[in-house]
């Protein structure tokens, strides 16, 4: 482990990825920053770049970039009530209000203070984690991959919020369905191609994610009238001292090492990320802070601050863990840069750690250099970065559109390929207005391949009886968790309606 | 329950609708894939994973249809600025065709600067800064220092 943590160093410290690492991190805060673009827009945008750049380098990139949007998004969250991304609509309960209060300076520098405890701590623990889970996965056989991916599947649906996990389900299947376009991988037929040798090859990965986030989320802002809060920005001039006293620091610090925890623990698991850590890690700070603090919460706390954003960054280290030691992302983030891997031909899984020691351990190893960057940078920027968000959008909107169209463009050369993308992204808004997510979508295109790999084997293997699902221990563990995962909002949903019906009649009576 | 027309046809409902005809097309479509002689002995053929997705997308089609929400619920909102997003839909088409005549210069440079102005810029040094220089840095950076080829559009080609 040692000699590969060196390996990972010595990639990590190279001149040329510090760089990425700083640029990186700038890019990110300053993507995350623009109300609308998340850090999957953000990472999609990074695709095309990072196909010139070797694996280690390109990965080093887009991670930089995703706690870059993630820490980006506070921002905007703080100063005009606009968060970024979801993962930081929860700092926006108190950050704007301390805004509003005077002390934006205070909670922007709380913000990058607490992310970088997150990342930092997390990244430890992704230290110690990631070896350890990568060994055990080791002795996986097809069988456990495929009831693996059937858990993360079925996770990312479960917690895509309520009334939406049927709807998150349809997007996982219609990803999956996406996958299977183009000549099939275990005999070579052509598949749903009706004969055009543009989708000989399947769709693209880097379009469909341009397409359903970077476009789609840029023209549904521009569907979206006008926010009046944007034009507000300006008003947020005076940031206010940015300095945090001893007994504030005393008072903080465990909080964020609390939420750091928290945070962790639940990126790692498959599909809950960074919102939803966010979202537990204030709930939990509320519940457990002195009366006298307890009130604040919502009303410009310190703690509020803290808690969300420690959180929301070590969860983004957390997230790091399935993709790297078992080749399946939890998220839509960790979903594009495992497409990244496989477009660099490297297999993702625990052969990772063995085989591309450099890229594993110079990812881990770069998180600490990106959290001192995103310190570095930020601190002394913020009042500079913040001028940013005064960029007209009547700029902006067309740039990012120019960014995705080009990105694909100059991947393939093909104009085809801008007029599926412009498709795609128009299927993409009438999806979102439906409320369906399409982070599952993306994770379902991504992992289909793989899934279907797995599949075909396990099913040779066992001559075509299910029982693979649960002959081995481990295959057999991962499916009950599926099927639990699976069934329990079901059984919720059912539940609530008649108990809500029961309500009914007995208000009628 | 309600059995008016608003109930019925809820945006949920209509999106199960052709959730459930796009997964019988792609049912239709799985038929058609070609199969080599043997292989519906096989345990596994090109033909499996698409059959167990048509199922899923079937029944999970179905089950929002039954279990749809009123539009209040479901959280729709109205409102939206359609002829903005239309115009942009067009300009981008046009983009990729530009992109093919025009080259990317010309093309990318009129987009940026109908873009500004279709969401309402009126200030020349922006219309133009921010076109015409920026994607002419742009194209220098792509051809002279990272070395990408792109190709003269058509209209200049056929001169």
């Amino acid at each position: 482990m040692l000699d590969g943590i060196l390996i990972g160093l010595s990639t990590a410290v190279m001149p040329v990825n510090i760089m990425w690492v700083v640029v990186g991190c700038f890019v990110g805060t300053f993507i995350g920053m623009l109300p609308g673009l998340g850090p999957i827009s953000a990472i999609a945008l990074m695709i095309p770049i990072t196909y010139g750049l070797d694996p280690s380098s390109g990965m080093i990139l887009m991670a930089g970039v995703y706690y870059g949007a993630v820490f980006g998004g506070s921002t905007s969250s703080i100063l005009i009530n606009a968060p970024g991304c979801s993962s930081t609509v929860v700092t926006a309960f108190d950050g704007y209000p301390m805004a509003q209060k005077g002390q934006a300076g205070k909670a922007l520098a709380l913000a990058a203070y607490s992310s970088f405890t997150g990342g930092t701590l997390s990244a430890i623990m992704l230290l110690v984690a990631a070896p350890a889970l990568a060994q055990v996965s080791l002795s996986f056989q097809s069988s456990d991959y495929f009831a693996l991916m059937l858990v993360g599947l079925s996770a990312v649906a479960a917690f895509a919020g309520k009334g939406q996990v049927v709807k998150a389900w349809m997007m996982t299947i219609l990803g999956l369905m996406l996958a299977t376009v183009g000549i099939d991988k275990g005999i070579g037929v052509e598949r749903f191609t009706f004969g055009l040798t543009d989708l000989m090859d399947g769709f693209s990965f880097l379009l469909l994610a341009m397409a359903t986030f970077a476009l789609g989320e840029t023209l549904m802002s521009i569907l979206k009238p006008e926010d009046n809060s944007i034009s507000q920005q300006s008003s947020v001039t005076d940031l206010g001292s940015m300095k945090i006293t001893k007994e504030e620091f005393k008072e903080l610090a465990p909080v964020s090492i609390r939420s750091s925890i928290l945070g962790f623990f639940v990126g790692v698991l498959p599909g809950a990320g960074a919102t939803i850590a966010a979202f537990l890690s204030y709930g939990m700070e509320r519940n457990i802070a002195p009366k006298d603090k307890r009130g604040e919460f919502g009303k410009g706390s310190m703690r509020g601050v803290v808690a969300p954003e420690s959180a929301n960054n070590a969860a983004s280290s957390g997230s790091f863990v399935p993709l790297l030691t078992l080749g399946i992302p939890g998220s839509g983030t960790t979903a594009i840069m495992l497409g990244a891997l496989i477009s660099y031909g490297v297999q993702p899984g625990p052969r990772l750690f063995i085989d591309n020691p450099e890229i594993f351990w110079s990812v881990i190893i770069s998180m600490y250099i990106g959290n001192i960057v995103l310190m570095v940078l930020n601190l002394p920027l913020i009042p500079y970065i913040s001028k940013l968000l005064a960029v007209p959008r009547t700029v902006l909107l067309p740039m990012v559109i120019f960014f995705s169209i080009t990105g694909v463009y100059l991947v393939s050369f093909n104009t085809i390929d801008v007029f599926i993308m412009i498709a795609i992204a128009i299927a993409a808004i009438f999806l979102r207005l439906a409320n369906f997510p399409l982070a599952p979508l993306l994770l379902g295109f991504i992992l289909g391949g793989l899934m279907e790999e797995n599949l075909r084997r396990s099913l040779m293997i066992s001559d075509g009886e299910l029982s693979f699902l649960w002959d081995r221990p481990i295959t057999f563990s991962f499916t009950a968790i599926a099927a639990v995962v699976i069934i329990t909002p079901l059984l919720l949903t059912a539940f609530n309606k008649y108990r809500r019906r029961d309500l009914k009649m007995q208000e009628s009576n | 329950m309600p059995l008016n027309s608003k109930y019925l046809l809820s945006r949920d409902r209509v999106g199960g609708l052709i959730f459930l005809i796009f997964c019988l097309t792609y049912g239709y479509q799985t038929t058609l894939i070609p199969l080599f002689p043997g292989d519906e002995y096989e345990p596994f053929s090109a033909r499996t994973l698409p059959w167990m997705l048509t199922v899923a997308g079937i029944f999970l089609s179905l089950l929002l249809i039954v279990m749809a929400q009123p539009n209040e619920k479901s959280g729709a909102v109205i409102g939206f600025d359609w002829r903005l997003l239309i115009s942009f839909v067009v300009l981008m088409i046009a983009y990729g065709f530009g992109l093919t005549w025009l080259g990317f210069v010309l093309a990318t440079s009129l987009f940026l600067l109908a873009g500004f102005w279709i969401l309402g810029e009126r200030r020349k040094s922006i219309l133009f800064g921010a076109s015409f220089p920026f994607v002419t840095a742009f194209w220098l950076l792509l051809t002279k220092v990272l070395d990408i080829y792109l190709e003269p559009g058509y209209l200049f080609l056929s001169l």
